[in-house]
């Protein structure tokens, strides 16, 4: 089992709930699409995921083991088979777009040869190639988007997470991008999508969790 | 792991942060480096000196008149005898009627008077190293041929040099202690706003799965770099002083007399100064961030 939650609600203090009850299973190696309208709940559920927030109740497994958090090590070690494509991207503004995406390698016992080649190859697999010493402010908002994912991918996480991915790109570009994170899957990655663009949605055939009013619809 | 160096520079190169940090830890070093330099080298000098005293008894034997038994030359030569006799005796010098009259000298404005006085001759007696030979022990045996012979064993005011030596080696320690508290206090605050504009990288790196430790380090591993060539400029600065103002004051303490083995005992003294300023910046580098961190769930 990939990831499991066992009613779990999310609140913020003094009576905010985000997230109510939520139970569901996902299975290793899926593609999952998280869908909802804005202010859902899909950012603060995949944030439960990569455990930047605490179940306010219930329990999370993931890969098959309870989501605790005591143990930092143990979180870091976690993390890092997880791949996140953040909403605002989150580019480090001085480095270049090439040493963003080696950053999650850095983060590894890898060798600098296997960094710099398979770096350099993520940024040509999202059409980069051209632009791997360009600063992240010299980049387009689409091209921060691929390298933001590029480096999410870099390290073969076990799982992706992607919130709201194609959230600054036109539809045509968005499709791109689902091909990207489908390629990805097919080598292993399990994926969880979080999109509030429920007609590209559409187009794919895989599985959806629809949240509204921080619970899951159908 | 292999950040890139460049990771937190933006931040150090912040509103003078990095220089900032360079100057305190250039400054601190010096004050610590300045202030253990003068410290221990006056304090050897102190120690070796009043071990030297320890050791020295002085006869003083009163000059008499012409209408005296015995003159002042053989009272003296008697007394020289008597005292080179004692086993426990190891050196007996008479000062010269100059070397005598030269430590009057400050206290008398015409020096032709020094010439008329009827000056008392001093004989210092340097006992044998380990022997337990005391002043009263000198004047029993010297009653019978100088029965007014003074004998000093300087034990008096020694122990007030003693103290003085004790209580700046206190004042120095003191002054070492808050300078390192100094930068202590200064280099935290400056890791705090380092870590607070590095907010959102730091933060970034945690949830990539870096650890704790290793973010940490690699904080501290820059913050070093910047410590070391500060360090390093300020002990420079501080010896070049130091070896000035030991040229300057050379006619009044002499450094000559320091063996080469104390001088090597001061120079590693010395130079722990430095490195534990940078130790100190390292370690408080480090636990800035390992703060921050903890902040972050």
């Amino acid at each position: 089992m990939l990831l499991s939650f066992e009613n779990v609600s999310l609140s913020y203090p003094p009576h905010h709930a985000v997230l109510d009850d939520i139970d569901f299973n996902l299975h290793d190696g899926g593609f999952y699409f998280l869908t909802g309208p804005s202010g859902a709940g899909k950012s603060s559920l995949l944030r439960l995921i990569y455990q930047a927030e605490k179940p306010t109740k219930g329990r999370i497994y993931l890969f098959g083991e309870p989501m605790t958090g005591g143990d930092r090590e143990a979180l870091a070690a976690i993390r890092r088979k997880i791949g996140i494509v953040f909403q605002d991207f989150r580019l480090i503004p001085h480095l270049t777009a090439w040493e963003n995406v080696a950053l999650p390698l850095r983060l590894t016992d890898a060798s600098e040869a296997y960094i710099q080649k398979h770096a350099r190859e993520l940024l040509e697999w999202v059409g980069l190639g051209d632009r791997l010493d360009a600063a992240p402010s010299e980049l387009s908002g689409g091209e921060q988007q691929r390298v933001a994912i590029a480096r999410a991918v870099v390290a073969r996480p076990r799982l992706l997470l992607a919130d709201e991915p194609t959230g600054n790109v036109d539809d045509n570009t968005a499709l791109k991008l689902f091909h990207l994170f489908d390629e990805l899957n097919k080598l292993g990655t399990a994926v969880i999508l979080a999109t509030h663009q429920s007609h590209l949605v559409e187009s794919f055939n895989k599985p959806a969790l629809r949240l509204a009013g921080g619970r899951i619809r159908g | 792991m292999s950040l890139p160096r460049t990771l937190f520079s933006p931040a150090f190169r912040a509103r003078h942060l990095g220089r900032s940090f360079a100057v305190i830890v250039g400054i601190m070093v010096f004050i610590a480096t300045f202030a253990t330099a003068a410290e221990t080298s006056l304090l050897a000098l102190g120690y070796d000196w009043g071990k030297t005293m320890e050791s020295r008894i002085t006869v003083e034997i009163p000059a008499v008149g012409d209408e005296s038994d015995m003159s002042q030359a053989d009272r003296v030569q008697k007394a020289i005898a008597i005292l080179r006799a004692m086993p426990e005796a190891g050196l007996v010098i008479p000062l010269s009627d100059s070397e005598v009259a030269g430590l009057l000298q400050p206290w008398f404005s015409e020096q032709d008077l020094l010439k008329t006085l009827p000056l008392p001759t001093l004989i210092d007696v340097i006992r044998k190293p380990g022997a337990t030979l005391t002043a009263d022990q000198i004047q029993d045996r010297l009653r019978s041929v100088v029965g007014d012979a003074h004998v000093d064993d300087h034990g008096a005011w020694l122990q007030d040099a003693w103290r003085l030596e004790h209580g700046l080696a206190l004042v120095g320690g003191m002054m070492i202690v808050l300078t390192a508290i100094t930068l202590f206090i200064a280099v935290t605050l400056l890791c705090r706003t380092v870590t607070a504009s590095e907010h959102e990288t730091i933060g970034l790196l945690h949830l990539l799965g870096a650890r704790d430790r290793d973010i940490a380090s690699h904080f501290q591993s820059q913050a070093e770099r910047l410590a070391w060539r500060a360090a390093a400029a300020g002990f420079v600065i501080a010896l070049a002083v130091t070896a000035a103002l030991m040229y300057c004051t050379r006619h009044i303490v002499d450094f000559s007399t320091l063996t080469p083995l104390r001088w090597g005992l001061l120079a590693a003294l010395v130079s722990l100064v430095p490195v534990g300023a940078i130790g100190i910046a390292a370690v408080t580098a480090r636990l800035s961030v390992m703060r921050h961190l903890e902040s972050l769930s």
